[in-house]
């Protein structure tokens, strides 16, 4: 019978006519509008544009205007087409948005579905760094570095908040930057570790200053409680890193490299003047021993590498551990109410421990921010919605209102002189209990695609007492430099990914081996030389490669 | 043994002797104490995981923190079944599933027996080319972002058709079909062809009354996969009205735990957490009507799969 699985040689017609179509749909896959002209000629693109828009000024667009945004919605406070957010913003910037709502659960997979088909919306907000690198090579999204003309507020920022170093690690191989990051006044420094401070009490052990001290203290408990593991952390996975990813982070920064959640291939040597591969300093030893020795001494909980979240917090929860790594947020929503039902028990967060490399923080100002698509580019309303996008996410203003709304409304007072409250039935998480209208499910601000970054005195207001307590200390550390920017190209970005996938995984499994002990820290050297093995060195000398370039091409 | 003398008239005829019961053999016995065994330690294993839910859906949140939940739930109370009932986007979601779900079933079915009988009929001209498309999809696929373009070029965004059109016939279940109605007499079409029917009307009256086994089974199968589907309604809708319950759901709990590790430090929304209670009660609600209709329908399911599978 015939059929078409029943010949198995394709005639030379068949295979040309196959391989012709197979390049069209190829062809036809790319983009076919690039960014089209960068920078240059904006005067068709001026329509709803003010004539004069600067720092300070309210930005009202002359005619009413819609843009196109992709909005995440957080399960926790989920989107709401009603937030007095929306007609808020119309109101005061003529301005109103046509969103596409995606589920926070699966938001990355759906922006690269529709950026990679040219369908994407205008604004892309929620995006982290590096995401934005693979839609660069297909045109899809704008080089935002080119047209910061149009947005005085965020060059004002950059300027007064000395920015310009962070923004520098954005930069791609061809010296220009394609997201907008949330912009922060001062490194914020949330992370840290919390303890019961009615143990502390009890046995009278002072607040640990240094990591030595955190390990007395947790001798202590132990003395004190021999069946149980003071510690037991959490924030295993995602990674990087091989488990208790936040405590490695913290560790990291207290001995001068990075690890776990923080974890970057390559590290800059100041001294040195070049970039050396993270997993095989000696920093990083450090790190892996202090988990070593706490394990070995029974004083962490050898399933913080592995356990979920939920087994963690269940060990808080039940009073078996003591000492657990947590933000600001989690001290108030999971763990005070953990040990709600202990008699006496309370916690803290304790400022950062400190290492060998002293009162320090490590940290960026840069945060998530926005992708513009390229098509924006040629629409005539591209220098509205720049203006638009200056005045929303970083005027002073707009990041007032974007975070707490409106005057009179939803607060009252002022954020720079310290009389800011929230309107009494308005809550967020810590503050205001008892309220009952909450602030970001009830009025769409504070919604983490749109209130983000600005001046201390902003994010100061957020914080509980206990909170500013911990932030004054931080403030007063000094924030290290941050490395100098090696963008790779496209193909040296492949090669590199190929590599660090690799080195990545060995490097997270021999760092469980050695901390659990299960691998001798006396066999260090054979671990480094078999990083070697696995491309460390190559790594390193195209990073460095990449870093002299980029210094010779710009300085 | 029956003699002479009892079987003199008047007397009753003796009682056949009892039924003689073939002792099992002890291997046998083994064998079936330990299979109870088993079979009882899969069904504790399936089943666990589902009661827990169901005590944490009705326990206190605190309770559940302390992991003291396993199989009765501690601090019972009906707060969180109100706090989900109340929340108008559960319902709208709800909804949506049915609605997805009644109408991607019909058409489904629809489209697959009229397939599937076209197929079944050896005579027909070009019938390896219809089997042949039908079988190359199962093998290769477009591609995710090629098939986002054909949606949206269509114009099917944002409606229930990108959802129940690119998956309309699940080829599988095509094949099954095929095989079954392959295996009805041929005779019994053709007497009723002699008795005038059309081909529709042989359809209809005749072949689809004998097919009640395999098309309850199909209805069920696509029924099933159309209820538990979130990938298609999260790609081609933007809009959460739009959204079945299956995407609430897995924004809940897939939402809640995994925020992107090395960026958290600095957004303040990533490190908000559901409460497993929300979670619960969410999945019991989302399951409660296909439980329902299961142990009715699943005695389809066991004899469905292997329709066709013998011929003759």
């Amino acid at each position: 019978m015939n059929g078409p699985f029943t010949k198995n040689t394709l005639s030379r017609r068949q295979a040309l006519f196959g391989a012709a179509g197979i390049a069209a749909l190829a062809v036809a896959g790319c983009s076919n509008s690039s960014g089209g002209k960068s920078g240059g000629d904006l005067s068709g693109n001026r329509d709803g544009a003010m004539a004069k828009y600067g720092v300070g000024d309210q930005f009202k667009a002359t005619s009413p205007l819609t843009f196109s945004i992709m909005v995440l919605s957080n399960p926790g406070y989920p989107y709401d087409a009603k937030w007095p957010f929306w007609s808020e913003l119309t109101k005061r910037t003529n301005v109103s948005f046509q969103p596409t709502v995606v589920p926070l659960s699966d938001y990355n997979q759906k922006r690269s579905v529709m950026v990679g088909a040219g369908d994407a919306p205008t604004i892309i907000p929620k995006t982290y760094h590096p995401a934005e690198e693979a839609y660069i090579a297909s045109g899809a999204i704008l080089p935002v570095s080119d047209y910061l003309d149009l947005m005085p507020n965020f060059k004002d920022k950059v300027a007064k908040w000395n920015l310009q170093g962070d923004l520098d690690q954005l930069r791609e191989a061809d010296g220009k930057y394609y997201l907008l990051p949330g912009l922060h006044q001062d490194v914020w420094a949330d992370y840290s570790i919390a303890v019961r401070t009615d143990i502390l009490q009890k046995l009278n052990i002072a607040v640990p200053q240094t990591w030595d001290d955190v390990h007395a203290m947790l001798r202590t408990m132990k003395a004190a409680y021999p069946n149980q593991y003071p510690l037991s952390d959490r924030w295993s996975s995602p990674g990087p890193g091989p488990g208790a990813n936040r405590l490695m982070a913290t560790l990291g920064d207290a001995y001068g490299t990075w690890a776990g959640w923080n974890y970057q291939h390559s590290w800059w040597d100041a001294t040195a003047g070049k970039f050396v591969y993270t997993g095989a300093m000696d920093q990083y030893k450090q790190v892996l021993q202090y988990l070593n020795t706490l394990v070995s001494e029974k004083l962490m909980d050898p399933e913080s590498l592995t356990q979920t979240d939920d087994q963690a917090k269940q060990k808080w929860a039940n009073g078996q551990t003591f000492v657990i790594s947590t933000n600001a947020q989690e001290v108030i929503n999971t763990l005070r109410k953990d040990i709600a039902h202990i008699p006496g028990a309370t916690v803290a967060k304790i400022p950062v421990p400190m290492g060998p490399m002293g009162a320090t923080k490590t940290g960026f100002r840069t945060e998530n921010g926005v992708m513009i698509s390229a098509k924006a580019r040629n629409s005539k309303n591209f220098v509205a919605m720049m203006q638009f996008i200056d005045w929303l996410w970083y005027s002073d203003a707009g990041e007032l209102f974007a975070k707490w709304g409106i005057e009179g409304t939803t607060y009252t007072g002022s954020v720079d002189d310290g009389t800011f409250k929230l309107a009494p039935d308005v809550t967020w998480a810590g503050l205001n209990p008892s309220g009952t209208q909450n602030l970001q499910v009830k009025y769409g601000f504070f919604n983490g695609v749109f209130a983000y970054g600005g001046s201390t005195k902003l994010l100061d207001s957020q914080f509980p007492p206990e909170e500013l307590a911990f932030q004054n200390v931080m403030n007063g550390r000094r924030t290290l430099p941050l490395p100098p920017p090696h963008p790779l190209s496209a193909d040296q970005r492949e090669q590199a990914t190929l590599w660090e996938t690799n080195l990545l995984d060995y490097v997270d499994q021999q760092s469980a081996k050695f901390i659990l002990g299960q691998r001798p820290l006396s066999q260090w050297d054979q671990y480094v030389t078999e990083l070697k093995g696995r491309n460390s060195d190559q790594y390193i000398n195209l990073i460095n490669q990449a870093y002299q370039s980029y210094k010779q091409k710009h300085g | 043994m029956v003699t002479i003398s009892e079987l003199r008239p008047g007397r009753k005829a003796p009682a056949p002797p009892a039924r003689v019961r073939i002792k099992p053999s002890r291997g046998y016995r083994v064998f079936q104490v330990v299979n109870a065994v088993i079979l009882i330690g899969v069904v504790v294993a399936t089943l666990y995981p589902f009661v827990n839910i169901l005590a944490q859906s009705f326990s206190s949140e605190s309770a559940i923190r302390q992991g003291s939940v396993n199989l009765i739930p501690h601090g019972f109370n009906l707060t969180t079944y109100k706090t989900v009932m109340k929340d108008s986007t559960f319902w709208t979601n709800y909804r949506n599933t049915v609605e997805y779900t009644v109408v991607a079933t019909f058409i489904s079915m629809v489209l697959t027996t009229c397939y599937a009988y076209v197929l079944s009929k050896h005579h027909l001209k070009g019938r390896s080319v219809l089997i042949g498309i039908a079988v190359f999809t199962m093998f290769f696929n477009g591609g995710l972002i090629p098939n986002y373009v054909l949606v949206s070029q269509l114009g099917l965004r944002n409606t229930l058709w990108a959802i129940v059109l690119p998956n309309a016939i699940n080829v599988f279940n095509l094949l099954v079909m095929k095989a079954f109605f392959e295996s009805l007499p041929g005779e019994l079409e053709e007497a009723a062809a002699v008795d005038g029917l059309t081909t529709y009307g042989i359809l209809w009256r005749i072949v689809l009354p004998l097919s009640k086994a395999v098309i309850a089974t199909m209805i069920l199968f696509y029924a099933v996969s159309f209820w538990n589907s979130w990938f298609s309604a999260f790609l081609y809708m933007d809009r959460s009205d739009l959204f079945p319950v299956t995407v609430y759901l897995r924004n809940l709990i897939a939402g809640a735990t995994g925020a992107g590790g090395m960026n958290e430090g600095t957004s303040s929304d990533t490190s908000l957490q559901v409460a497993a209670s929300i979670q619960a009660v969410t999945v019991v609600l989302t399951v409660i009507p296909i439980l329902s209709i299961y142990p009715f329908i699943q005695k389809y399911f066991v004899s469905g799969v292997m329709l066709g599978a013998v011929k003759g």
